[in-house]
């Protein structure tokens, strides 16, 4: 063939080719076999590290975590070894009290699906429209987070959440924990009222009435709970009565010192054995109480500014490490503007938490085993720890580094996904347009 | 010559003593004679401001002064009033106020958009421009307004409708009650304000809208008189026109707002007279410079109520330091030297008027320079000193009566005059009938006790009763004891009584006297419960010893010595400081240089700043002998040049002007808020200069404002000097307003093929403008002085867009879908120019060879896509595949928080793409400076350029990078280290004024709820603007 049939051949291939493939990658089917990852230095999620690991996994879970300098490894056992060279593996990064899934473009309303209309609504449930097709939701995965938990916002109780793992067909083969928990929207102390560009920030004169109501769902809900087979259904109550029974979560969304001090208060009332607090701003200065009261803390977007014009300029940066020296559990959420596409952006937050005093492998924990454990899945994934769901990845450098993390594989339940997406396929596509790379 | 006693005349001076009645006037009934002259005697008269008389006589004859001051001979016709131990003044003036017009209620706006003016008539196209209004024409005396006026001293007022942005002429009035007399000046000043009021049309919806306004109004005006008319008939020009004469009184709220408006006035030769907010002393030395005469308001803001520490947060320190240090600002205004008067306008009480002046006394406010804020200076600015603000012959005899000097505490206002009109604020007290009296009346014979004081009587009586008794047919006289509770009210010298029985044995019911007060004695007539009339008088008991109540003593309290309160800070606010950071010279030794130019990256190198400039840069560099070196050793850190924010929104009050589908003629730089503390915030992540760009609401925006982050300076001191001009444009959803809701579908464009014709028509007008202003100046510099044709109207808008044609302004262009960014290369290459720079630009990569050829730069989000529908082929290699086709390639902001991490931001092009570390952090130093043609001082490490530039903890580029030092123009304006000292500064500072706040609120001052203000985060989305 003459060089320029062999352009054009390559071009029409090329072209065909993304032409076809601009759709969300084909999820990847149930894993088989086993397989053995050797020469990485692993990120163990529980704040351990080791500098020449070897993992391995069978049928879905860890089967092998160990340092190859110290443990003597049967290669044979393993169906196929793969030397990582040196890369970092890491469990997969969780991403708690996201939308992913629900929110699609910001601007077009018809994209949203994450706010019911309505005050107190335990009963609406996320997972039923987490929509896997997200475009979204493989650029989220290509930077190493593969599960969240899909929350909806909205009223003062948004809804009822689930988990899921990034990489399937449909949602009921996403959920990894169906509805565990509830997301309580605190009311707000502040009042904030927008007009001609200026936020004007008042105590609230509504805020004893909004928590009398709060109670009286709860007190209701606990009368109607402790009813055996209750005549008529309430399906508000119903979506209540895990928080009470100990099998959900109760996730209070709250920033402000009086009102996570009131919830813990709140949580002791109701005997609510699982509670979770998600934004605190303030939580640094009620350690005590969140530790007492076993509460974990999703804490608020790390990359942002400061809440309060007095504040210390880089206080956002400085909170987790607060936190962790106050010894309260924390992880990473993503809650903010743009909070969606965002997502992608999670491990970087934990890169800056490094930069200002957060130990390393404190930071992977948080990304991963504190938020599994917080939202009640850390017994079967959160971590690199035989036995658990071999949800996890290889990047060729530091993963919390935008400068380095640079996944080459990953693995959700041992099944290896696709690291393409979209964003990827048009780059691709023009990067042949233009010939700058060969 | 008749003599009575100043009491006498107040029982009837609820009539006004000189009534005039208007010689053009019909009367219905006997026609009034003028009355007489008043003589008011042993009063200490203030004639004005600065002079004194005691013993003083004031001879007041038509509502004019017509002598005053010693050795005055009283003519015979004159009623005397003898004041001795009082205190008078010539009443206050009141530059802005809105008295006499009736409250005006808007129609109710239409929703959606209102293009064109609601107003009907010859008029000018925009409502909020008024000049045709005549306060005047709708002034009417308002009895209950007037009074509180008059309480609070003042006799005259500047009156005008406080709606639009010029708002016509105010009147001149005095406060009395004639309509026909009160009004002094009709058209006194014409006035102006930044806000558009009532107005309902969509322009300006800004602040710099406003700014823009109101230039081209003054332009629109000069066109109009010299020759215009014969084009178009103008009310509203023709009465702008007329009014330049006039004192020219601009509202101006916030100390910036003031330099703002001296703006315009230097562009057309005008010394506005500002009215103030009460922030002035922030920036005394600025305001003095405008050399504008200020009306200033006495506002001051009640204490907060910081008793909870934890809600106190919403209260910052620039509140605190405000509530603090606001009554010192008239002090502060006068030791500058400035011109000053003040207004009630403000308060919300204006009770609270005489109060608020002497805690700006206790602040250090003379009391000479507080009379003559409040006298001689307003009539001076008002152009009236010749007949109001002194209490010299010929002057309206406008003044008020005090008991004690007017500055003291616990002086009261008896009496306040307004043209020779005498009305009391304070009646004089009644004769007393404090004491003992024996009160008689049919067979009562009691002892009526009276304490207190008037208007506040507390009474008692006791006594008996002598009744007959019938006995077997003898009558007998039987006493009986009784006593009453009295209640007595005095009006002048008319009593009433109302004795209430006290005890159970109530059988005489409730008697109700009434009568009059003569010589220390009472009597008159009354009724019994039965309904049967008596007479009842009263003798005085002396007094003993015992029960003479103490001479009321309130001791006049000494003015206090100045109070002590803190320090002026720059900005005011948190993280602002005493004394600003100065220029340094700095050699920084062993580190990671990224100069950003030929030299690459040196490892443990040097650079060497002074002057605020780059003196070198290597592996080692040579002081030689400059003095005063400053040394930091850098072993471990890297030295970048200061980030450089493409696009940016910061520090602006507002961002868009998009009523119109152009506003070419609005500039940020007009509306620049030097004290946002977002400045401060990107300077903790090393940005070092930005350019503040319009938003994206319509396809032709605003000017830019380039700035550098010179914490703590003005606004004109930020903005880089010999930036170039920039514009913005904008294409796309937000042009065409796809997310502003269903209702906003007029304005034009409305799709991208709108769009076209926006630029289009707009080009071609811009062309034929400067066609029409070539062929001028050719005719006007020939000599054919029969050939004289008339200048073309100046017109703000056009001469940026031509600016744009001759290449003397370059276009920043909010861009999102290929289709368009190409359609406007088009428009620019048929018009003869180049896009400067595509901004945003998310598809960029997929026409960079398009843009290339074109020669524009492009500036971008690392990652940002799907906020909309225009950007769901967003991609983050975006910048990464623009590089590889050659372009200049910047990433920039559009956020507060993100342009503060743009460094990081810069470290996604690496991931995303693969760009060499080198080349990516140019995407936020020197790529932007070349985007903004500033690289030939600004965005690398190279000898001879701005010293900008920006020391780091790690590779600039990583997440670990945490800027330590950030250096603009030499100077270190952010300095991790002094973070921790800084904040503990603060909150002591706070802590003291908290005590303060707490000691007011345990004083008994009324507080405030802690409350909160603050700025939105400013989108190329945002609309309208903060105010």
């Amino acid at each position: 063939m003459k060089p320029i049939t062999l352009i054009v051949v390559f071009c029409f291939f090329f072209i065909t080719l993304f032409t076809v493939a601009q759709c969300n990658p084909v999820p990847a089917p149930e894993q088989k076999g086993s397989l053995l990852i050797t020469n990485c230095i692993a990120h163990l999620g529980n704040g351990q590290k080791i500098d020449n690991a070897v993992v391995g996994f069978r049928e879905g879970k860890f089967t092998l975590v160990a340092d190859a300098m110290i443990a003597k490894i049967d290669m044979t056992a393993f169906d196929k070894v793969t030397d990582a060279a040196g890369q970092h593996l890491y469990p997969g990064f969780i991403a708690p009290n996201s939308v992913l899934g629900l929110h699609e473009i910001d601007y077009v309303r018809a994209t949203i699906d994450e706010k019911e209309t309505g005050l107190y609504k335990p009963s609406v449930r996320s997972v039923i429209a987490y929509n896997t097709d997200s475009e979204i939701i493989p650029t989220v995965r290509s930077n190493g987070v593969l599960i969240g938990q899909v929350t909806p916002r909205g009223g003062i109780i948004s809804g009822t959440s689930s988990v899921v793992q990034f990489d399937a067909w449909n949602w009921e083969d996403a959920v990894i924990k169906k509805d565990d928990g509830v997301h309580l929207y605190w009311p707000s102390v502040i009042n904030r009222t927008q007009d001609k560009g200026v936020i004007k920030l008042e105590l609230s004169k509504s805020y004893n009435d909004q928590l009398r109501d709060i109670r009286t769902l709860f007190n209701e809900a606990i009368a109607y709970c402790s009813k055996k087979d209750p005549v008529h259904t309430d399906l508000r109550y119903e979506a209540l009565r895990g928080l009470l029974n100990g099998t959900m979560t109760l996730y209070i969304h709250a920033d402000e010192y009086n009102q996570i001090a009131e919830a813990i208060q709140f949580k002791k009332e109701m005997h609510i054995d699982r509670m979770v607090l998600v934004e605190g701003y303030d939580s640094w200065r009620l350690s005590k109480l969140l530790r007492e009261n076993n509460v974990g803390v999703m804490l608020r977007r790390v990359h942002e500014l400061p809440k309060y014009s007095d504040d210390d300029v880089l206080l956002p940066y400085k909170l987790p490490t607060m936190l962790f020296n106050e010894g309260v559990m924390f992880c990473f959420q993503n809650e903010g503007e743009w909070p969606a596409t965002n997502t992608r952006n999670l491990p970087f937050y934990a890169g800056t938490a490094v930069a200002y005093g957060l130990p390393y492998e404190e930071a992977v924990k948080a990304l991963t085993l504190n938020a599994a454990q917080m939202m009640g899945i850390d017994s079967f994934c959160g971590s690199i720890e035989i036995g658990k769901d071999a949800t996890f990845f290889l990047s060729q450098g530091d993963a919390l580094d935008m400068l380095t993390n640079h996944l080459t594989a990953a693995w959700i339940q041992g099944r290896k996904i696709s690291l393409t997406n979209k964003q990827v396929e048009l780059y691709e596509k023009y990067k042949a347009k233009y010939d700058v790379e060969k | 010559m008749k003599r009575i006693a100043l009491f006498f005349f107040i029982i009837i001076a609820f009539v006004p003593i000189q009534a005039q009645v208007n010689e053009t006037f019909p009367y219905n009934g006997v026609r009034p004679k003028q009355l007489t002259a008043v003589a008011i005697v042993h009063a200490t008269v203030f004639i004005d401001d600065k002079t004194q008389v005691d013993d003083a006589t004031l001879l007041i004859r038509n509502g004019k002064i017509e002598a005053s001051g010693t050795g005055i001979k009283i003519p015979d016709d004159a009623v005397v009033i003898d004041a001795t131990g009082k205190f008078i003044y010539p009443s206050f003036i009141d530059l802005y106020s809105e008295y006499g017009l009736n409250k005006y209620t808007p129609v109710e706006r239409k929703p959606g958009p209102q293009i064109e003016s609601t107003r009907k008539g010859a008029f000018g196209w925009n409502e909020a421009i008024r000049p045709d209004i005549r306060s005047a024409l709708q002034f009417v005396c308002q009895p209950e307004a007037a009074a509180e006026y008059r309480s609070a001293g003042f006799g005259t007022v500047l009156t005008h409708r406080m709606d639009g942005i010029a708002r016509g002429t105010s009147a001149l009035v005095t406060l009395g009650s004639n309509e026909n007399n009160n009004l002094l000046i009709a058209d006194a000043a014409a006035h102006y304000s930044f806000s558009k009021g009532f107005s309902m049309q969509d322009y300006p919806s800004s602040l710099m809208g406003s700014i823009a306004l109101l230039r081209q109004t003054y332009y629109d005006a000069e066109w109009y008189k010299k020759g215009g008319e014969a084009e178009e008939r103008n009310l509203s020009l023709e009465a702008w026109n007329n009014e330049q004469a006039l004192p020219q009184i601009f509202e101006a709220n916030d100390k910036w707002n003031i330099l703002r408006a001296d703006k315009i006035g230097d562009e057309f030769g005008i010394r506005y007279i500002i009215k103030t907010s009460g922030n002035e002393y922030q920036r005394i030395n600025e305001v003095k410079n405008t050399q504008c005469p200020l009306i200033v308001p006495l506002n001051f803001p009640a204490a907060f109520n910081v008793s909870d520490p934890h809600t106190t947060r919403l209260v910052s320190l620039a509140e605190m330091k405000h509530w603090e240090m606001a009554p010192s600002n008239p002090a502060t205004i006068a030791k500058a030297g400035i011109p000053f008067a003040m207004t009630l306008f403000g308060l919300n009480d204006k009770a609270d008027f005489l109060k608020n002046i002497r805690k700006a006394v206790s602040y250090g406010l003379s009391e000479e320079e507080a009379l003559g804020a409040l006298t001689t200076v307003p009539a001076v600015l008002i152009h009236a000193e010749h007949i109001i603000g002194t209490l010299k012959p010929g002057y309206f005899a406008n003044f008020i009566i005090c008991d004690k000097k007017i500055f003291t505490e616990g002086a009261t206002i008896k009496e306040n005059w307004v043209q020779g009109e005498a009305f009391v604020i304070e009646p004089e007290n009644p004769i007393s009938i404090k004491g003992k009296h024996r009160l008689s009346f049919e067979r009562y014979s009691l002892t009526l006790d009276i304490k207190g004081e008037p208007g506040d009587y507390k009474g008692s009586s006791a006594g008996i009763i002598t009744r007959e008794v019938e006995s077997g047919g003898v009558a007998s006289a039987h006493s009986d004891s009784v006593s009453f509770k009295v209640k007595i009210s005095q009006k002048g010298n008319y009593i009433s009584l109302v004795l209430n029985p006290d005890s159970v044995y109530s059988a005489h019911g409730i008697i109700r006297l009434s009568g009059y007060v003569a010589g220390g004695q009472m009597a008159g007539e009354g009724q019994l419960s039965s309904g049967e009339w008596v007479k009842w008088e009263t003798s005085k008991i002396p007094p003993s010893g015992l029960e003479n109540e103490p001479a009321q003593n309130i001791s006049e309290k000494k003015i206090e010595t100045p109070v002590s309160i803190g320090k002026i800070i720059y900005p005011f606010g948190a993280f602002g400081s005493e004394e600003l950071p100065v220029q340094e010279t700095v050699w920084i030794k062993n580190a990671t240089v990224w100069t950003c130019d030929s030299q690459g990256v040196i490892e443990n190198g040097q650079v060497l700043i002074s002057g605020g400039k780059i003196i070198a840069v290597g592996k080692s560099v040579d002081p030689g002998n400059l003095k005063d070196v400053r040394v930091i050793d850098a072993t471990g850190k890297h030295i970048s040049p200061g980030i450089i924010d493409e696009h940016s929104h910061i520090a602006l009050m507002s961002v868009n002007e998009g009523a119109q589908a152009s506003s070419a003629e609005v500039q940020e730089a007009s509306v620049i808020s030097p004290e946002d503390i977002r400045i401060y915030r990107q300077l903790s992540g090393g940005v070092t200069a930005a350019q503040l760009l319009h938003g994206s609401a319509n396809p032709i925006g605003g000017q830019s404002a380039i700035i550098k982050l010179r914490w703590g300076k003005t606004a004109d001191q930020m903005l880089i000097e010999e930036a170039p001009p920039f514009i913005k444009f904008a294409l796309g959803e937000n042009v065409k307003q796809s997310n502003w809701g269903d209702l906003v579908t007029k304005r034009f464009p409305q799709t991208r093929m709108g769009v076209e014709q926006v630029y289009y028509d707009h080009f071609i007008r811009a062309k034929e403008y400067g066609e029409a202003w070539r062929k001028f100046n050719t005719k006007s510099s020939g000599n054919k002085k029969n050939d004289v044709i008339a200048a073309p109207r100046r017109d703000l808008e056009m001469d940026a867009l031509l600016e744009i044609l001759e290449k003397k302004r370059f276009i920043t262009c909010h861009s999102y879908v290929q289709s368009e960014i190409n359609m406007l290369m088009h428009v620019a290459d048929s018009m003869g120019f180049a896009v400067n720079t595509f901004t945003h630009v998310l598809e960029g990569y997929k026409i960079a060879d398009k843009i290339k050829k074109h020669g524009a730069g492009v500036s971008t989000f690392s990652d940002w896509w799907a906020y909309k529908m225009e950007v769901k082929d967003a991609i983050p290699y975006n910048g990464a595949l623009m590089w590889k086709n050659g372009l200049t390639v910047a990433f920039n902001s559009d956020d507060p928080e993100m342009g503060r991490r743009l460094n990081q931001e810069a470290g996604k092009a690496v991931k995303y793409g693969g760009v060499p570390e080198e080349e990516a952090l140019k995407f936020v130093t020197l790529n932007p400076a070349i985007l903004l043609h500033l690289d030939n001082r600004m965005g690398s490490l190279t000898k001879g350029k701005d010293a900008d530039l920006v020391i780091w903890s790690d590779n600039p580029l990583s997440i670990y990078a945490i800027a330590e030092k950030t250096f603009v123009d030499g100077i270190c304006y952010y300095d991790r280290s002094t973070e921790e000292k800084r904040m503990k500064e603060i909150e002591a500072e706070k802590s003291r004024i908290i005590q303060k706040m707490l000691d007011a609120k345990s004083a008994g001052e009324e507080t405030q709820e802690p409350k909160a203000k603050e700025n939105q985060h400013l989108h190329c989305d945002t609309l309208g603007n903060i105010e």
